[in-house]
């Protein structure tokens, strides 16, 4: 019993992870860009949430507030900080990435205080169910349907929908995508939209797993996320939701059976030396 | 159909193509041969509008395209197959079709995917199949049926038979045969000289860009020991 509610427990923190990576993995896949920046988006969804629910006092407004401002953030991330750094080499594009990271945690910090905000009203928080002898709240069930409808979504999108196919289609080969008349930059917006709109979601559920938003949340899953991206090989969407999942069990079993030696936030770096000595590109191919 | 009149393109001060002319005549084929880094395909993609002209013109049906955008060249019936092919590995043999009917909209692809399938049967055999698990060969085929799908009247083809079995490279060639019956104009590039000038209506031969000879089919069949000097193979071989 108390393995079967380590698993899930840790399922469900993996599918936060595979919200989060989603993005990062996608910029990878388009732009061969690390998105670092992905994790002040994610913040900043769940800033978005917090206020949004402690003005209005309702919770089911923060989520789209969290997922709409995320999602409209990501697209001019790319218009105004990568856009005109394509053509450089793609150290340039990371380094203003992480640069434009480190400013938006110290904006938040800056804005809304360094202890961060607690929501005011937090049922969600409270609210616990028994499933099979299991006790989980409504955020963690909310973390695991959210990833299960988000996922699932868009994987009908990308496999059956004709914009999936364009999306597709540029990833594998952009020049001839476009000389079939396949707007990269629209995909480009898309791609930001989609990745960011799904971070805000994760950022607002873990802010109210905590019943807390604060300035360095992005901090961890920023580096966790690159750790799964690798993991999950590069740019390989199916592969960084897995690898997400793993990680998510890998801790949760972790915190009991190895908490003498290793920290939680540290097993994701372990995990991953451990797998590149062994696979060094990674648990999956990279795309292409 | 396709002219190209006093073509320079290049790569910043990097010179591949000076001054180059050609024709390509609705049911015809124009080879375009050349030893390595010749600037052939420079000229194909220049062509097709990845490759930025430096001077000259480029005219389809008698309007000038060089200052069009790729999409708007296909649309207008120019048919890409790129060198080294470049099928959407990542997606299936359908969806390879699919996006190369793009610029014509749902109905008219259906139409003409199943010409396409009916020339190469061998797509239909894998149409659920990942493009990047294809065998070189059907790789092929699809980068022509890909093109095929957006109605060119001119396809542009770099290296029809690099790295083909002779078997498959008979096949490729018919359907090519095929589609100038139909009269389509085929800009053909190729390693495998004696192919092309087999069926080639006209012939230029191009050497670090310059134009070093151009004649009619009937000719070069004539002159192939000529032809072959200025590929380097009459040294090598
Ligand atoms: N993208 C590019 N950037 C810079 N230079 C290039 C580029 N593509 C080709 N070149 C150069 O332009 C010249 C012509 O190359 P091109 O590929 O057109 O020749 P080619 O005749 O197709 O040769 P091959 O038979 O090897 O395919 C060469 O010197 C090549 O190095
Ligand atoms: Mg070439």
């Amino acid at each position: 019993m108390f393995h079967l509610e380590l698993l899930v427990v840790g399922l469900i923190w993996g599918a936060m992870y595979a919200m989060m990576a989603l993005g990062l993995t996608l910029v990878y896949g388009l732009l061969r860009i690390l998105h670092v920046a992905h994790a002040g988006v994610f913040a900043l969804g769940a800033y978005a949430g917090v206020l949004t629910a402690n003005a209005t006092g309702s919770l089911w407004l923060a989520v789209p507030a969290a997922i709409g401002v995320a999602a409209a953030v990501g697209p001019l991330i790319y218009r105004f900080i990568y856009a005109p750094m394509l053509s450089r080499p793609p150290y340039v594009a990371l380094i203003a990435s992480i640069g434009l990271f480190i400013a938006m945690e110290d904006g938040f910090r800056l804005l809304f205080g360094p202890y961060g905000l607690p929501f005011d009203y937090n049922p969600w928080f409270v609210t616990t169910y028994s499933l099979g002898g299991i006790s989980l709240n409504v955020v963690q069930i909310a973390m695991a349907v959210s990833t299960l409808v988000l996922a699932g979504a868009f994987g009908v999108f990308i496999a059956a929908t004709r914009v999936g196919v364009a999306w597709r289609a540029t990833v594998s080969d952009p020049q001839m995508a476009q000389s079939f008349g396949i707007d990269p930059v629209r995909v480009r917006y898309l791609n930001f939209a989609i990745g960011s709109a799904m971070a805000g979601a994760a950022g607002l559920l873990v802010g109210l797993l905590n019943n807390l938003v604060e300035p360095g949340m992005g901090a961890v899953v920023s580096y966790k996320g690159l750790a799964i991206i690798v993991l999950g090989g590069l740019g390989n969407v199916p592969g960084a939701v897995v690898a997400s999942l793993i990680l998510g069990v890998v801790e949760s079993f972790g915190t009991v059976y190895l908490a003498a030696v290793l920290d939680r936030d540290a097993i994701a770096f372990a995990v991953l030396i451990a797998v590149l000595l062994i696979r060094p590109r990674g648990l999956f191919a990279p795309a292409r | 159909m396709l002219e190209v009149e006093a073509l320079h393109c290049g790569y910043g001060a990097l010179r591949a193509v000076q001054d180059l002319s050609l024709r390509v005549e609705a049911g015809r084929i124009t080879a375009l041969l050349g030893p390595n880094g010749a600037g052939k395909s420079s000229t194909v993609m220049a062509i097709a509008g990845h490759v930025a002209l430096s001077a000259g013109d480029v005219r389809l049906d008698g309007e000038s395209i060089a200052a069009a955008s790729p999409v708007e060249r296909t649309r207008r019936g120019i048919g890409l197959v790129p060198e080294g092919r470049r099928v959407f590995s990542d997606l299936s043999v359908a969806e390879n079709l699919l996006v190369g009917g793009y610029v014509h909209g749902r109905d008219a692809a259906r139409a003409r995917e199943s010409r396409v399938l009916a020339l190469f049967p061998r797509l239909a055999e894998r149409y659920r199949q990942r493009a990047g698990t294809l065998s070189g060969g059907e790789q092929q085929m699809l980068a022509i049926g890909r093109a095929l799908m957006a109605d060119p009247k001119v396809l542009l083809i770099d290296e029809l038979s690099l790295g083909l079995m002779p078997a498959i490279v008979d096949q490729c060639f018919a359907a090519v045969l095929d589609l100038v019956r139909e009269g389509v104009a085929v800009l053909l590039v190729e390693q495998n000289t004696q192919r092309a000038l087999e069926h080639a209506d006209s012939v230029v031969v191009l050497v670090s860009g310059h134009t070093v000879y151009r004649a009619s089919g009937e000719e070069s069949r004539r002159d192939t020991g000529l032809v072959d000097s200025y590929l380097g193979l009459r040294e090598a071989g």
